[in-house]
């Protein structure tokens, strides 16, 4: 899978998945932190996200600590699929 | 004015019955077991507390099963233990009732709603339907046990039981209530079973309140009702001493986030201060918290900071403990089932359990009850929290150990504001009355609504489409009375009713059918707490920062008319300074074609749907504002049936006095008081389309032509099958007030 792509797919997803209403994919920074400061996003959208990944790219997320460092970035969550997707 | 508790009732998973359910509470008992009310491939857990061997056809008339459900047959169950504790029934005695619950007939129609959605043509009206409505409980309750006078269907999530109490506590000490049972009710389903498994709050092992290793909740389903009387109406009937007293009551929205508590507890904290305050009672006189204590991380440790921060030094002191290790986490029946064991905890002397409590989290401190405990108990206070961070602390006392508090004198409510959204648009408190105006009929189904032309989408993204029309029609009402809920120098909690006939039928159907199509794994968290029918009122308090109370209310056609009755009921006993009321109704064709025929009879007309919110505050506090209110609200009443003579209580009409209705028609059965019989009477329908909500729509439009001079008085009038409501509004000062009930 190629990584810009996935970035690409994730943005759209969170975008429609989390109605991030008013924002385009590429308002989404890559390296930027999903959570807190960055997008704003909280766990209650980690678990939507998670859900979503699960449903639209086969790869699940997992949960507790492990996936604090998955879900830091636009860039960590693409890794991540890209990595489970290759050692499927 | 002492209110006593007479009578109790619990179905629970350990038992039928409130004292067998003490029992095993008492003896550690703990009813969790393999779930066998349906099967769904892929649950990560089978684990819950159920009643077992319980089915509707228990209570329902021979032949009428299908449109009963088990939430139903719990309540009717815990009622009838109550009533007969007690000693009354509703055939002798003027009783009211109010049942709080999420879920009612979810369990029931869940899958046949998931079914129909498949094919739009094959939507038609089934008689098991009748059983999905909020309201079907209580009018299932009142159809097996007897003739209840007033009834109401209140939800506000996981604190929908604690909030019954606290109304049929605030009816009592208006004078307008000899008897209330109240409580609550909710049966298990596959809608709350899956979305709890979404959001990731269910521990697939017994739960553990309060521990350092706590993993989430597990869920039960139950019912529990109280007999609530004052003292004097009580001793008259015969009574010489109650089981205990309900003394002080909390209510408030936390308006911070629609899953996740605050984690400093503040409003918890506030809540449960205002119910110690209520009570006049201190820290000290309480010898117990039954806590909400879910076992969910978070709830845990907002709760154990709220009690540190309520009760201070005295947190060392007051033993604590959960029910949820042993019955688990049972909704909306929660609030009731832990007030009935509050009530004998204080009884028997023997506080109950924290069972699952092993080692203790150094983020909970408390003095937790790990062993049933024997104890000279003066007082409890049992706390819930619900979805959208409403939180209720009721206080229970045993007889005669603190001085009677008095009844509050009775309050002026008026009318600030009102605003709709609807086929009109958005309208505020001096436009409204372009609903009566001759004009064409709306375009039937959805309403032009784009939320970015009224709210900030980025803010309100969690809001569902109900819950964006609500923000917008409460939104618009404060801003019409010049009211800006977070500006502290208004130095009051402002508060929402508001309600829907239905609860979110649409988006329930959606997630059903996603988990039957895609799997159980991929129930949508984000959508599942947008199911509950106090969400948009939830997600209106969160988005527009209201602390006040915030639940709903279902009442079938008539909604909106009990919101704003209940919210008048409230403020007229201090219950709350301003408050808005309401309902939202969504256009569907599962309500137009399935529910609403069912449940509401055949509509006439174009069906449409909006939003509608009245403002009520207390007269005193608008005067202490500097505002003049649009009118005021000397009558109102509500009925059960016909509605044979349940208006000859209103006051004379006025010169220029009309009858308003949402629905083209007044009741057949309802006979006018002689004086407003030649009074002209005018419908909202014909404009804003036919729904359940029309009756906001003609509270709004008789609000903007008393404010505009055109009327000087509107007796608005709202009816639907076997239950109606009637509340005057007057622009000047009528000489009953205050009101009845």
């Amino acid at each position: 899978m190629d990584p810009a792509d996935v970035r690409q797919r994730l943005k759209e997803l969170m975008v429609t998945e989390l109605n991030l209403e008013g924002k385009e994919p590429a308002d989404i920074d890559d390296a930027a932190p999903l959570f807190g400061a960055g997008l704003g996003l909280d766990s209650l959208d980690a678990l939507q996200l998670a859900m979503s990944v699960e449903e639209k790219f086969g790869v699940r997320v997992p949960e507790g600590d492990e996936a604090k460092s998955i879900f830091a970035s636009v860039n960590a969550l693409a890794e991540h699929i890209v990595r489970a997707k290759a050692a499927a | 004015m002492r209110i006593w508790v007479t009578g109790i009732g619990v179905v629970s998973p350990l038992g039928r019955g409130a004292g067998v359910t003490m029992d095993r509470l008492l003896a550690g008992d703990r009813a969790f077991g393999e779930l066998s009310l349906f099967d769904l491939p892929d649950l990560r857990t089978r684990l819950a507390a159920e009643v077992r061997g319980l089915s509707a056809a228990e209570v329902a008339p021979e032949g009428d099963a299908e449109a009963w459900s088990r939430t139903d047959a719990m309540s009717v169950l815990a009622v009838r233990e109550a009533l007969a504790q007690a000693g009354v029934a509703p055939s002798l005695w003027p009783i009211d009732l109010i049942v709080g619950g999420t879920t009612a007939g979810m369990y029931e129609t869940e899958d046949l709603l998931a079914e129909l959605s498949r094919d739009a043509d094959a939507i038609k009206p089934l008689r098991a339907m009748l059983t999905h409505p909020l309201s079907s409980t209580a009018d299932h309750v009142r159809a097996a046990v007897g003739p209840f006078r007033r009834v109401r269907s209140v939800c506000s999530a996981c604190s929908s039981g604690a909030n019954a109490l606290l109304l049929g506590a605030a009816w009592i000490r208006a004078g307008v209530s000899r008897c209330v049972v109240a409580g609550g009710a909710d049966g298990l389903c596959r809608l709350t079973y899956t979305g709890f498994g979404a959001l990731s709050a269910v521990d697939p092992n017994p739960c553990r309140p309060f521990d350092k290793r706590r993993a989430g909740l597990n869920l039960g389903e139950g019912a529990a009702f109280l007999v609530l009387e004052p003292e004097e109406a009580s001793r008259a009937r015969g009574v010489t001493r109650p089981i205990a007293e309900l003394v002080g009551w909390g209510v408030g929205a936390e308006a911070h986030h629609i899953t996740n508590p605050e984690r400093e507890g503040r409003t918890a904290a506030r809540v449960m201060q205002a119910a110690l305050a209520k009570a006049r009672l201190t820290p000290a006189d309480i010898d117990h918290v039954n806590a909400h204590g879910t076992a969910t991380p978070l709830n845990d440790s907002m709760e154990a900071a709220a009690i540190r921060a309520c009760f201070g030094p005295e947190a060392e002191r007051v033993l604590v403990s959960s029910v949820k290790g042993q019955i688990g986490h049972t909704l909306g029946a929660a609030g009731a089932i832990e007030a009935a064991v509050s009530v004998m905890t204080i009884a028997r002397g023997e506080v109950p359990p924290t069972i699952g409590l092993e080692e203790v989290d150094p983020a909970c401190p408390l003095a937790h009850a790990t062993r049933a405990t024997k104890a000279d108990v003066r007082a409890v206070m049992s706390n819930s929290f619900g979805f959208g961070g409403t939180d209720t602390a009721l206080v229970f006392a045993a007889p005669d150990v603190f001085p009677a508090p008095e009844a509050p004198a009775r309050r002026s409510v008026v009318v600030v504001s009102a605003a709709t959204i609807g086929p009109l648009g958005v309208l505020g408190a001096r436009e409204n009355d372009a609903y009566l105006t001759p004009g064409p009929a709306p375009a039937p189904g959805p309403i032009h609504f784009q939320a970015a032309e009224h709210l900030d989408v980025g803010r309100a993204r969690r809001l569902d489409r109900a819950g964006r029309l609500s923000a917008v029609a409460i939104q618009r009402a404060l801003r019409d009375a010049n009211l800006d809920p977070l500006d502290p120098s208004i130095g009051v909690e402002v508060g929402a009713i508001l309600g829907a006939a239905f609860g979110s039928v649409d988006g329930s159907t959606a997630f059903m059918r996603r988990i039957y199509e895609k799997g159980v794994k991929f129930a949508s968290p984000a959508d599942f707490p947008n199911l509950v029918p106090s969400s948009p009122v939830g997600h209106a308090s969160i988005y527009l920062g209201l602390r006040g109370p915030v639940f709903a209310v279902a009442d079938l056609g008539v909604t909106a008319e009990c919101a704003v009755v209940t919210a008048a009921d409230l403020i007229a006993v201090g219950e709350g300074e301003v408050l808005a009321a309401g309902s939202v109704e969504e256009a569907s064709p599962m309500i137009e074609r399935c529910l609403g025929p069912v449940c509401s009879g055949e509509a006439r007309g174009v069906r449409s749907e909006g939003a509608s919110a009245i403002l009520l505050e207390a007269e005193e506090h608008a005067k202490a504002r500097g505002i003049r209110p649009i009118a005021h609200l000397p009558w109102w009443t509500s009925w059960r049936g016909e509605g044979e003579g349940a208006l000859d209580g209103a006051p004379m009409p006025p010169k220029r006095a009309a009858i308003l209705t949402g629905q083209e028609d007044l009741p057949p059965g309802l006979r006018l008081p002689e004086v407003w019989a030649a009074v002209p009477h005018r419908a909202v329908a014909p404009r804003s389309g036919v729904h359940e909500g029309a009756g906001g729509f003609a509270m709004a439009a008789a609000l903007a032509a008393i404010a505009r001079g055109e009327l000087d008085a509107a007796l608005v009038v709202g009816h639907a099958p076997e239950r109606g409501y009637a509340l005057l509004l007057t622009a000047e000062r009528s000489p009953d007030e205050p009101g009845s009930s």
